[in-house]
């Protein structure tokens, strides 16, 4: 099943590359398929820095992470590091 | 081909010491092959891009190991960029269609840059992931990019010019540095002179230097002698102070906190020139008016005793500063710089301004401030205007451009004091880009129209009781710097590390003595002319 939640980003840089390097790095040794975008606009996959900066999201947007996974607690942690990463 | 034991090599010297020592040829920049199709084996251009992407990120990683922790995360954002699976899933579809590895990395790249495009954030970024892109395609065809310098030993290092990239990589083990083109007003003068690296720069005939013969760098006989050792160098001259006290007084040039707390540490009265936009290129957003304050006093109140002369901030369209919008122009040196910001960003001057007088009244420091980049007399007093309405400053300007020096005598009663930028004025003088090695030539601060030029701005100013000085880069050579006081400079201002040749050169002689040496230096008809009567006069003395 996929489980889904809205991050916020408060960086006042937006989604740069630090906090792109940093989701890639988390999803990668999650072994997950994250997807990340506008709510309700179209979805990238978490694995590429480039692809996430591309979305040129800025302070104050709100994103869908998606996660395909059936571990409800590990997600949740992802979902909250993510949004930790999108403080600056 | 090479020289014979005893070849004398002229150029143009750069500090005072002399240094022997074996050659480290540096190869010029190989050129990357034009973007070109493979011969058909599409899996083995992947295999060779993905091997040349390892390789560079193994680069990187090495790199990691010698840095500081603020590099190391720039070193890891980067290595994540250049794995970046969505790129090289795109370069694999190019590879597909029929581009060769290296091409096709590329062209992932540009696709990318286009998306990035356009938001100011990303800026470095794209910079960063193309030369990422030339690292790679430099990989795939065995092309050495970059510096690659000895760590230990002791070389002097011979190259065409080296950039802000390839100073930055000087190892200890660089005793000494020639480079067949760039000028003395080069960034690797500047570099050199700053970390009294002995060199000699312009010097064409060393394209023909190899690594492993021993050469001599003597730069106060502006050449270099092929076998030769310390005992040929030409004996710089021994100022023998004559008096406590130089004939005019010898400030320092600062840009950060660092630089004054060192320039307190030297002989220096004052401050004749604080750059002030080293405080604003790195910043994101535009800081406080509070924390420029703040950022100004603790400089302020660092620097050595004596009045401190700080520039308003000058900043281009080449030397932009991120929160402030300056748009691309072909020709920056040209454009909207320095005081001509003035139009477009008024209230940033304005709070440079204020955070001054607020971090004067707090520090007591005798502070006087000066615009550059100013053109016209109408500028100079708009300046002189909004400096007197925001602060109790002594107001000057910077005297860069032949237009301004042209009509100093309107400013009398306007302005207390005018300073020459001598880097810039013969930039503008003679035509010549300062960032272009090949006019190292015409920017050699003792070509005769450029003394000329400064005789008549020296005279202009006294006649219209405006204090002039001179912070360029020539005024931390102590021969020169003796012709500008002869010429009726009233202060100079050196690089830090020149501030003690500098004063006692200047104490070294009267201010008669000095004159009579401008006098016989302004009838000169070359530069070499020029210098060399200066430094026989020194010698005679």
């Amino acid at each position: 099943m996929s489980i889904r939640a809205n991050v916020v980003i408060q960086d006042p840089i937006g989604l740069h590359a630090r906090p792109a390097g940093q989701i890639v790095k988390l999803v990668k040794e999650s072994g997950l398929e994250v997807l990340i975008g506008p709510e309700g606009g179209e979805m990238v996959k978490a694995n590429s820095p480039l692809r996430m900066m591309a979305m040129k999201a800025k302070t104050g947007e709100t994103l869908s992470v998606e996660i395909e996974t059936d571990d409800q607690a590990l997600a949740e942690s992802i979902i909250s590091q993510i949004q930790d990463f999108l403080k600056g | 081909m090479g020289h014979s034991a005893g070849a004398v090599l002229s150029g143009l010297g750069v500090g005072l010491s002399p240094i022997a020592g074996e050659v480290y040829k540096v190869a010029p920049h190989t050129s990357l092959p034009a973007r070109a199709k493979h011969a058909g084996d599409a899996q083995k251009e992947k295999a060779s891009l993905r091997s040349a992407i390892s390789s560079v990120a193994q680069h990187l990683e090495h790199l990691m190991t010698k840095v500081d922790q603020t590099s190391v995360e720039i070193f890891e954002a980067l290595k994540m960029l250049l794995e970046d699976e969505d790129l090289f899933e795109t370069a694999t579809a190019e590879i597909e269609s029929g581009w060769n590895a290296g091409s096709a990395f590329e062209i992932a790249v540009e696709t990318f840059a286009e998306l990035l495009a356009g938001d100011a954030a990303f800026e470095e970024r794209i910079a960063d992931l193309r030369d990422l892109a030339k690292r790679v395609h430099a990989e795939i065809f065995g092309i050495k990019l970059g510096l690659d310098i000895p760590e230990t030993g002791k070389y002097i290092l011979v190259g065409d010019d080296f950039s802000p990239a390839d100073t930055a990589q000087f190892t200890p083990a660089v005793i000494g540095v020639v480079t067949i083109k760039g000028g003395p007003t080069s960034h690797t003068a500047i570099i050199c002179r700053s970390r009294s690296i002995p060199a000699v720069v312009s010097c064409a005939g060393a394209k023909d230097l190899q690594s492993g013969e021993r050469v001599l760098v003597d730069p106060v006989g502006d050449r270099v002698v092929v076998g030769g050792d310390v005992s040929l160098a030409t004996q710089s001259i021994e100022f023998v102070a004559k008096s406590a006290d130089p004939i005019i007084p010898v400030r320092a040039n600062i840009g950060s906190l660092e630089d004054a707390i060192a320039a307190a540490t030297t002989s220096a009265n004052g401050v004749g020139l604080f750059r002030t936009e080293l405080l604003y290129l790195s910043s994101t957003t535009a800081p406080s008016l509070e924390a420029q304050a703040q950022s100004y006093a603790e400089i302020l109140s660092a620097s050595p005793e004596g009045p401190l002369v700080v520039r308003t901030i000058d900043a281009g369209s080449d030397k932009p500063v991120p929160f402030l919008d300056m748009p691309h122009e072909e020709n920056p040196a040209l454009g909207v710089r320095g005081f001509r910001l003035i139009q477009e960003h008024r209230s940033f001057i304005e709070d440079q301004l204020k955070s001054l007088e607020i971090a004067r009244e707090k520090t007591g420091r005798e502070v006087w401030v000066m615009a550059p980049m100013i053109s016209t007399s109408a500028e100079a007093i708009e300046f002189a205007e909004l400096a007197r309405k925001l602060g109790r400053f002594k107001v000057g300007v910077m005297v860069e451009t032949p237009s301004v020096a042209a009509v100093l005598s309107d400013l009398a009663g306007k302005l207390d004091f005018i300073s020459v930028g001598t880097n810039d004025l013969s930039q503008y003088l003679f035509a010549a880009d300062r960032m272009n090695a090949a006019l190292g030539t015409l920017l050699n601060p003792w070509q005769p129209a450029l003394i000329r030029t400064l005789a008549n701005i020296a005279a202009e100013s006294d006649a219209a009781g405006l204090s002039s000085g001179v912070c360029g880069e020539s005024a931390s050579d102590p021969a020169f710097a003796v012709v500008l006081a002869g010429l009726g400079f009233k202060s100079v201002s050196s690089s830090r590390s020149q501030v003690g040749a500098v004063r006692s050169a200047l104490s070294s002689v009267t201010l008669e003595q000095a004159r009579a040496i401008a006098q016989a230096v302004l009838k000169q008809p070359t530069a070499e002319d020029a210098k060399a009567t200066a430094l026989s006069e020194l010698a005679s003395l």
